[in-house]
């Protein structure tokens, strides 16, 4: 097994490509994100973008290629690694028939977290959802579900958290909420989000990368990024269409 | 950070189930009201055979009939429900080997489906064998039942796994449940039979069946604990 800690980077991603019968999903990605980055990945509807991420987070095995997370392969480490992760999506992973707290309590068992009532109280009040701890799920709203996800995804203290469209559906005081949430942990991990919103992606990260047809056309730090150049590369691989 | 021990995560994926399944009963609602009503239909079905007609020769298939559709109701929405909500992702996101998921479930499974027996066999006794004499001591009759739904549980849970992400779940489940499920069937409900009728030499039928049986779920719930982890990452 490789050891984590000899590598700079977060992803070393190495000719990845993913296929589905006779489509490609992912042709040949290749790239490195240093530790401590935000990379945002944006491109159109079936770019590759969440078979990426699906990839990089251990849910779905590359057909061809490799990929290090934190200096683990995604197939050979993937136990390992998924302790070392965190994971943000617009569906918010969590059980609606359950309260904030049994979610929590929950992941939290399946995690090992030690600390775990101590751990809990303190996520639940950086996501302000503490008075609303012995309440289901099914009962908050769009936003309160999207911050106890998020809550849900830094219990482990995850190394790298992936966001897919995070902000997908939430109204501007949730997405305020999560902007300062971000903004808490942005120093303690590396962030890899899928975004629609070109400005809010840029306005966020220190790398870009566009992917269109399972393939990267561009992936640049952002000091070396012109934003009008790059809004019109966007919207040029926007109409390649899908794969 | 410590890596969790495998007996917490599977505690704690088994408590989730039943909490939920408590909290809003729909698994065990729908399965003992379609118990109910299976049973209502095998009283209409049998209502013109003749007072001649020994139902007890054949209780034992219809019980395992029952138990075995009640049962597809059940293993469908055990993954089905995980899906809906996206949660099967965050599981399989978790450090958890996926051994222990499967193990968790099929023990969530097998508790529900106990406790649908547990309501099914005095109704079933009360439509089809009140004042009948049984021919087989009554204490053996919840080992064929213990032994066939350890092996609809095992079997079940690791078919729902790989019908929930089709298109056609709730047709594909039980086109590749019964028939890998025939062997047991066909044990449990000669072991049943056995205790039910109480024939000469039932002793060695339902000794040799209840084996056949156990075999089946030993064999099986092995293939599934090395299947699990190809089958739930497909």
């Amino acid at each position: 097994m490789t050891d984590p800690h000899i590598t700079e980077f977060a992803l070393e991603v190495r000719d990845l490509s993913r296929t589905f019968g006779a489509r490609k999903a992912l042709d040949g990605v290749t790239f490195d994100l240093p530790k401590g980055a935000f990379l945002s990945i944006f491109g159109p509807n079936g770019a590759g973008k969440t078979t990426m991420l699906k990839v990089l987070s251990t849910l779905t095995n590359p057909s061809k290629g490799s990929a290090k997370v934190m200096g683990l392969d995604v197939i050979a480490d993937a136990v390992e690694l998924r302790e070392k992760i965190g994971f943000i999506s617009h569906n918010p992973l969590l059980y609606p028939d359950l309260t904030a707290e049994e979610n929590l309590r929950f992941f939290a068992d399946l995690y090992g977290i030690e600390d775990e009532e101590a751990r809990i109280d303190e996520l639940l009040n950086a996501v302000e959802l503490q008075h609303r701890r012995l309440d289901a799920v099914r009962t908050f709203s769009r936003g309160m579900t999207q911050r106890l996800s998020i809550a849900r995804a830094l219990l482990a203290r995850p190394d790298v958290i992936f966001l897919d469209e995070p902000y997908s559906g939430l109204d501007p005081h949730a997405m305020d909420i999560l902007d300062a949430l971000i903004a808490q942990v942005r120093d303690q991990h590396t962030f890899v989000m899928i975004s629609h919103d070109l400005a809010k992606g840029l306005e966020l990260c220190s790398h870009a990368l566009i992917l269109a047809r399972g393939r990267v056309v561009l992936f640049e730090e952002k000091e070396a990024i012109e934003p009008e150049a790059f809004s019109a590369t966007y919207r040029k691989t926007v109409g390649m269409g899908v794969s | 950070m410590a890596k969790a021990s495998s007996m917490r995560q599977f505690k704690a994926i088994l408590k989730k189930d039943i909490v939920m399944e408590l909290r809003t009963k729909e698994m065990l609602t729908s399965m003992g009201l379609y118990a109910v009503l299976v049973l209502v239909v095998y009283q209409i079905a049998l209502s013109q055979a003749g007072a001649s007609f020994d139902v007890l020769r054949i209780a034992a298939g219809l019980l395992w009939l029952a138990l075995i559709f009640t049962s597809l109701l059940g293993l469908n929405r055990s993954l089905v429900h995980e899906k809906d909500q996206g949660c099967l992702d965050a599981l399989l996101l978790a450090p958890v080997d996926r051994p222990v998921i499967f193990f968790a479930k099929a023990i969530g499974n097998l508790i529900f489906l106990l406790m649908v027996e547990i309501i099914i066999l005095p109704l079933f006794y009360f439509f089809f064998l009140a004042g009948k004499t049984l021919g087989g001591p009554l204490w053996m009759l919840p080992l064929p039942l213990l032994v066939g739904s350890i092996g609809i549980a095992g079997v079940g849970t690791l078919l729902a796994t790989m019908s929930v992400n089709t298109t056609g779940k709730d047709f594909i489940l039980p086109v590749l449940f019964i028939p890998v499920m025939f062997p047991l069937l066909y044990a449990s409900v000669a072991a049943t039979s056995a205790v039910l009728i109480g024939d000469p030499g039932y002793l060695t039928v339902f000794w040799n069946s209840l084996a056949l049986g156990a075999g089946y779920d030993a064999i099986m719930l092995l293939a599934a604990y090395g299947l699990y982890e190809f089958i739930i990452g497909a």
